[in-house]
C-alpha cells in the first residue's frame, strides 16, 4: 500500500488548490479535518498518522494559464503563445505551490469528567506565491522599442516562497451539547524564505521634448526590497553541509515563529450545522541569518554628453562613464542590510454550513456513543464551504457545494464543487477508506481536467494513511 | 467484504491515475523559446560651440576636435553572445556656416579601431538650423566586431575655421540593440 501511494506522490498529480483544501474540510472521518479546524467534531478515540504518509499535500496552480496553453502541440510557434498570453495575463494573475508533508501527525481523547481531544505533530510545508509582472515580462520580451512613452510598474514584482517546518499541538473540546471549540497553538521553524512583496517605482523611456537627447530614460520613486532569511550562511557549503544545516533547522534550529488556529462546530440540531475556523494566524520572525537589499531613487538618464575638453599633453580624458555609473549608484543606491523582520503567515479563513440527512449510520442505534452522544451520523451531508486566505495583493476566495456519503464505517465519499481563482469549473471527489482502524483517504480535484491536466489550471491530489481507534 | 472494498478502492484510484496525463503537449518546444527584446536606448550627445574650433590664445584655427568615453556595457562577453543587430541613430543640428566631418571609432582596449562609422554635416545658421541624419545598421557580423571594442572616439573635423565664426553643433543619438537571449 506504502508503494501504491508513492507511485502517486512521485507521479505527482500535481496537487493542491492553493492551499484550498475543501475535500478534507469537515469530512469528519479523516483526522486531518483537525487540521482544518481544530473546533471539528472528533468521532475517534485515537488516531495516529503513519509517519511522512500520514498526509502529503502538493499543489501547482495558476490563475491565468494552463500547461496546455503552452505547450499545446498545435503547430503555433510557441514564441507566439506566450507573447499572446504575456498579453492575456494581468498583473493580477499568479502562480502558487503549496506542498505540505505530514511528519507526525497524532491525536487521543482524554476521558475524565470533562473529554477533551488533544492532537498534535509536526509537518513541512513549502508555499511560493508569484504574482505575474507583466510590465516587467513585456519590457524582457519584447524591449521598450514599441513601448515608447509607457511606464513600466515595478508594482507588478510581488513574490514569496517559505520553506518552514510547523510544529504543532490542540486541543479540542466540546462546550456543549451544541459547540464544540478548539485551538491549535503552532510553533513555525523557517528553514529558508525569501519575498518581494512591496514594490514601486516606474521605469519609463520618453520622446524627446525638449530634452537634451533622443530619448528621456527615467526611473521615477523606485523603491525595491527583497527580503532574504536563511541563505546568507548557506553560501559556499557543501552540499552535505547544507543539508545538515536545514535538517538543524526543521528541527527548531532555523528562525522562529508562533502562530494559532481557532476552529468551532455548532449544532443547530442533528442535522444543521455550521463551523468556521481561521488557520495559521501568525508571524515568523526572521531574526538571524537575513539580507535585504533594497534600492532607492529617482534617476533620469539622457546618455553620456561629450564635452570635447582641451586636454593638454598627457591629461586623461574625462571618465564620462565612470562618472555615469557613479550617479546611478549615487542616485539610487542598493543597500544591503541584515536587519531582522517578520512575516506575516497567510492566514486561511474557512467557513461552512453543513445538513445532515438519510438514514442513521451504524449499528448503535443513531448514537454516537463516543462522542457525548451529541451527533447522530447519518449517510449523507450536503452545504456550502467558504474558503479565504491572505495573499500579498489581498483576499483570493473560494466557495464549494460538495455532498458527502457514507457507507457504513467503511467507505465515505466526498465530492465537491468549487469556484475559485482558478477555475469556475473545478469537480473534486474525495475518498475514505477505512479497513480496521487503518484509514486510507484519497481526495482529487480538478476531475472535469483528469483526462488531460495540461489543461488545468490546477489540480489537487491529497493522501493519506493513518491508524483511527474509533 | 473488506478485500471486495479495497480491490474497488485501488481500481477506481489507478483509473484515475492512468486517464490522467498531458494530452497533445509537446514540452520540447522549450528548446525554441527565444526572447527577442528590441532596446531603445540612448547613446551620446553634445553641443560643439564654434568657438571650439578656434583658439583665441594663439589666434589660429582648430580644425579638429576629439573627445573619447567609455562604453564598458559594449564589450561585455554578456552582450556579445546576445546581441544579433543594432541599428545607431545621429542626428546633428548645425547652426555653424560650416560643414562637418564626424566620426565615430569603436576602439578596445588597446585602442584599436574595431568599427569606424564617419559621416558628414552640412553647413547651417544662427537662423536657419540644418538638420543632417546619419543612420548605420550593423547586421550580426558587423555587430560582432562592434562589440569587441568598449569605448568611442568622436572626431569632428571643419574645414576651415574663424575668430567670427558663431552657432552650435548639436548631436542627439540613440541606438536600437537587437537581443536575441536563448
Amino acid at each position: 500500500m506504502k508503494k501504491f501511494l508513492f507511485i502517486y506522490l512521485a507521479l505527482g498529480l500535481s496537487v493542491v488548490v492553493c492551499q484550498n483544501k475543501q475535500l478534507l474540510y469537515n469530512w469528519e472521518v479523516t483526522p486531518q479535518t483537525l487540521m482544518l479546524n481544530p473546533g471539528s467534531l472528533v468521532s475517534s478515540q485515537f488516531h495516529a498518522g503513519m509517519p511522512l504518509v500520514s498526509q502529503f499535500h502538493f499543489n501547482a496552480g495558476s490563475s491565468g494559464v494552463s500547461v496546455f496553453d503552452i505547450f499545446a502541440d498545435d503547430g503555433v510557434d510557441i514564441n507566439t503563445k506566450i507573447t499572446n498570453i504575456i498579453s492575456e495575463l494581468s498583473s493580477r494573475d499568479f502562480f502558487t505551490i503549496n506542498q505540505q508533508l505530514d511528519v507526525l501527525n497524532f491525536g487521543w481523547l482524554s476521558k475524565g469528567m470533562e473529554p477533551v481531544y488533544f492532537s498534535g505533530g509536526m509537518y513541512q510545508e513549502l508555499d511560493v506565491i508569484a504574482y505575474f509582472p507583466k510590465d516587467i515580462a513585456i519590457l524582457a520580451w519584447e524591449g521598450n522599442r514599441d513601448y515608447i512613452g509607457k511606464a513600466y510598474d515595478f508594482n507588478d514584482v510581488s513574490a514569496r516562497a517559505d520553506l518552514l517546518t510547523v510544529y504543532h499541538f490542540g486541543v479540542n473540546k466540546q462546550i456543549s451539547k451544541k459547540l464544540t471549540a478548539g485551538v491549535r497553538l503552532k510553533l513555525y521553524s523557517s528553514l529558508v524564505g525569501v519575498s518581494s512583496t512591496r514594490n514601486k517605482g516606474a521605469f519609463k523611456t520618453s520622446i524627446r521634448e525638449g530634452t537634451a537627447n533622443v530619448y528621456e530614460h527615467t526611473v521615477t520613486d523606485l523603491d525595491v526590497e527583497v527580503k532574504t532569511s536563511g541563505f546568507l550562511s548557506l553560501d559556499g557549503l557543501e552540499q552535505s553541509q547544507v543539508n545538515k544545516k536545514l535538517l538543524g533547522r526543521a528541527l527548531l534550529g532555523g528562525n522562529l515563529g508562533i502562530g494559532l488556529d481557532a476552529g468551532i462546530t455548532y449544532q443547530f440540531d442533528n442535522q444543521l450545522s455550521l463551523t468556521a475556523s481561521v488557520l495559521d494566524l501568525g508571524a515568523i520572525f526572521h531574526t538571524n541569518d537575513t539580507e535585504l537589499y533594497r534600492a532607492k531613487g529617482d534617476y533620469t538618464l539622457d546618455g553620456i554628453e561629450l564635452i570635447f575638453p582641451e586636454l593638454v599633453n598627457g591629461e586623461p580624458a574625462i571618465p564620462y562613464y565612470d562618472n555615469l555609473e557613479d550617479d546611478i549608484a549615487r542616485e539610487i543606491p542598493v543597500d544591503t542590510l541584515n536587519t531582522g523582520y517578520t512575516q506575516l503567515r497567510p492566514t486561511k479563513i474557512n467557513a461552512g454550513l453543513h445538513y445532515d440527512f438519510g438514514r442513521f449510520v451504524g449499528d448503535k442505534g443513531g448514537c454516537n456513543c463516543k462522542n457525548n452522544g451529541t451527533k447522530q451520523k447519518r449517510v449523507s451531508q450536503a452545504g456550502v464551504q467558504y474558503f479565504s486566505i491572505f495573499r500579498p495583493r489581498g483576499l483570493q476566495f473560494a466557495g464549494t457545494l460538495y455532498y458527502t456519503r457514507r457507507f457504513g464505517d467503511t467507505l465515505s465519499i466526498k465530492t465537491t464543487y468549487t469556484l475559485d481563482s482558478y477555475s469556475a469549473k473545478n469537480v473534486g471527489a474525495g475518498l475514505f477508506l477505512n479497513i480496521r482502524g487503518v484509514n486510507l483517504f484519497l481526495a482529487a480535484d480538478n476531475l472535469l481536467q483528469m483526462s488531460n491536466l495540461a489543461k488545468a489550471n490546477s489540480v489537487s491530489l491529497q493522501v493519506g494513511l493513518n491508524y483511527i481507534l474509533n | 467484504m473488506d478485500v471486495k472494498i479495497t480491490k474497488q478502492f485501488i481500481l477506481f484510484t489507478s483509473i484515475l491515475l492512468f486517464v490522467s496525463c498531458f494530452d497533445g503537449t509537446d514540452f520540447d518546444q522549450t528548446n525554441e523559446v527565444v526572447l527577442t527584446p528590441e532596446i531603445e536606448l540612448d547613446l551620446i550627445y553634445f553641443n560643439l560651440e564654434a568657438s571650439n574650433f578656434y583658439d583665441y590664445a594663439n589666434n589660429t584655427e582648430v580644425l579638429v576636435v576629439e573627445d573619447i568615453t567609455d562604453l564598458d556595457f559594449l564589450g561585455g562577453s554578456d552582450i556579445n553572445d546576445i546581441i544579433k543587430g543594432a541599428d545607431f541613430y545621429f542626428e546633428f543640428t548645425n547652426t555653424i556656416a560650416r560643414g562637418f566631418n564626424v566620426s565615430f571609432d569603436f576602439l578596445n582596449n588597446d585602442n584599436v579601431s574595431k568599427y569606424l562609422m564617419q559621416t558628414t554635416v552640412s553647413p547651417g545658421s544662427e537662423n536657419n538650423p540644418v538638420v543632417s541624419y546619419f543612420v548605420q545598421s550593423l547586421d550580426a557580423l558587423q555587430i560582432k566586431e562592434l562589440t569587441k571594442a568598449n569605448k568611442v572616439l568622436v572626431t569632428v573635423t571643419i574645414p576651415s575655421s574663424s575668430q567670427d565664426l558663431s552657432g552650435v553643433l548639436n548631436l542627439q543619438s540613440k541606438t536600437t540593440y537587437y537581443l536575441q537571449i536563448e
